[in-house]
């Protein structure tokens, strides 16, 4: 009997800890949505005891947040548009080609996945200077770039390499130029992947702290950085409002991978860095 | 099929890492090579050549922060795997169809979830400042003593390492057949011993990468340790910014960042390597 006693108790042990572990998982966010909404002026103990949207109104009043809100989504689109081009013609690239070396060719396109990012930044900051980049902008969109590049090039690949090849081949017999196969056959059936490509990069770019911190200037900063700053300065509830709504973006961007590519098949073509 | 020529579509692509990324970390490296005269901003053009740099980050004082990282790291990624397999275990074979794509969907979030948003609501929730610093404080816990911040840091990281490692782990138990683990019990076996046995043996790959994931995860860390450790608990990516951003010695930074950057590589290097000749797939 000792047996199922030590299996129950094992069992029971495993139970407490999942719940416990979702729930420092799950905490921290509701507490946040919950702060956004106190109605103090203050830093108050939970409950609130009431509540009101002046914290969101503060966050879309106050111009230097919206400054950066609007610096980041136009660096967040520009940043998806050339990695989705890069990485779209360098994963078709990479799944023809057939030569020595193709491994590790594909281990350098995803390599700055495991560069850590600041490291990136601190690189690209010393070399934009050194060639002369000043504007804010492009420095930023550089940074950018670079470390969302093996997002899409990494979903593009795992999505075309799972083509059926007989596919292209039946369009090249049949008469199709190349092109004409890539515009008609692979881009179409590669689609997913492409999206969840592109889904990654703009969240990696809208998320970024590390690479943007070192190419920011005073007058081009990003969300992200205004943010940061702004909690080192004073520790108030409009960053619980900011926060709810970046809640909301990561909500309203899982919906659309959910919807158009599946999450299982999401997770399995890179979540991962 | 012949053999094709390299396509010129690697053209775009190969332009962009050159100018992006490996030049730029060639001359990282050629920084972190150069003399810097205390006191200046970055290091001046023709500045001769030393390892001063990296001789400096042998100094107890900077191996600390070294440690500091690889220690918190290590802790987080192996308490990451621990927490997240039972998860893992629990969403793969106990929850119906519907229920794992919503359990799916929730950790999806999770590793999404703005960095920011993380340590923000870590900090209200966990923090001294936040709602819950009293309670703390009356639990006789000290909430600006450094064991305290060294854990809110380790929490920030697990925020981030245990849903990855719940996803990760979820595809390896999933593909172990449960029938194993049935024999197992059939020829007398008590349920943990067939689990301690059989299922973990099977996902050990999946469990090392998980850990692997976690651990590069951990040492490359920035915003985490900045906001949670309060300038008392520092990362190596913190020092490199802090070195650009408050004493402009580019070198020192440079060199830091080279030393990071083989740290990082080195360890996927030796850890995919160890997975691979250890357990094939």
């Amino acid at each position: 009997m000792t047996k199922h006693l030590a299996d129950d108790l094992i069992r029971l042990a495993c139970k407490v800890m999942n719940c416990l572990v979702v729930a420092f998982l799950l905490a921290p966010i509701l507490v946040t949505a919950l702060m956004a909404f106190d109605a103090r002026d203050y830093l108050g103990p939970l409950p609130p005891p009431g509540f009101s949207l002046r914290w969101l109104s503060a966050f879309f009043l106050d111009s230097y947040f919206l400054q950066g809100l609007a610096t980041s989504v136009e660096l967040a689109l520009s940043t998806t548009a050339i990695s989705l081009f890069v990485g779209v013609a360098t994963a078709y690239a990479l799944d023809r080609a057939q030569f020595r070396g193709k491994e590790q060719l594909v281990s350098f396109f995803l390599s700055p996945l495991v560069v850590p990012p600041v490291v990136i930044g601190f690189a690209l900051l010393l070399f934009l200077s050194q060639v002369g980049v000043v504007n804010g902008f492009a420095r930023l969109l550089c940074g950018h770039v670079i470390i969302t590049v093996p997002y899409t090039i990494r979903a593009t690949l795992a999505s075309m390499s799972q083509i059926d090849r007989s596919y292209t081949e039946a369009a090249l017999v049949l008469g199709a130029t190349e092109r004409r196969a890539f515009w008609g056959v692979t881009l179409p059936l590669a689609r997913a992947g492409i999206l969840s490509g592109a889904i990654f990069a703009f969240a990696v770019s809208m998320d970024d702290v590390a690479v943007s911190i070192m190419l920011t200037d005073a007058h081009t900063y990003t969300l992200p950085i205004a943010l940061i700053s702004s909690m080192r300065a004073n520790f108030d509830l409009t960053i619980a409002a900011a926060s709810l709504m970046l809640m909301g973006l990561t909500v309203l961007l899982i919906l659309i991978l959910e919807k158009f590519v599946g999450l299982n098949r999401a997770i399995g073509e890179g979540a991962f860095r | 099929m012949t053999a094709r020529k390299p396509s010129v579509l690697f053209l775009p692509g190969g332009a962009l890492f050159l100018a992006l990324f490996v030049l730029p970390m060639a001359g990282l490296l050629i920084q972190s090579l150069r003399y810097y005269e205390p006191g200046s901003i970055g290091s001046a053009a023709d500045a001769p050549f030393t390892l001063a740099n990296y001789g400096e980050l042998f100094k107890a004082s900077f191996a600390v922060f070294f440690l500091q990282t690889l220690r918190i790291s290590l802790l987080a990624s192996l308490a990451g795997v621990f927490f997240a397999f039972p998860l893992a275990y629990w969403i793969a074979r106990r929850l119906s169809d519907r229920w794992r794509v919503i359990a799916i969907g929730f950790f999806v979030a999770l590793m999404f979830l703005s960095v920011l948003v993380r340590t923000y609501a870590l900090e209200l929730t966990f923090g001294a400042t936040g709602p819950f610093g009293p309670l703390l404080r009356d639990m006789g816990i000290a909430t600006n003593g450094r064991p305290y911040i060294e854990t809110l840091v380790g929490m920030g990281l697990l925020h981030y390492v245990i849903p990855m490692s719940v996803l990760t782990l979820l595809a390896t138990i999933q593909n172990v057949d449960p029938r194993l683990t049935d024999a197992a019990q059939v020829l007398g076996a008590a349920s943990w011993k067939a689990h301690l046995t059989v299922t973990l043996p099977l996902c050990m790959r999946g469990i090392l990468a998980a850990f692997l994931f976690g651990f590069t995860f951990s040492i490359s860390a920035f915003v985490i340790p900045m906001i949670l450790g309060k300038g008392r608990v520092l990362f190596i990516s913190n020092m490199i910014y802090t070195r650009f951003s408050e004493i402009a010695n580019y070198p020192s930074g440079a060199a830091i960042s080279v030393v990071l950057f083989v740290l990082a590589m080195g360890i996927v290097y030796a850890m995919t390597k160890l997975i691979n000749s250890w357990w094939p797939q």
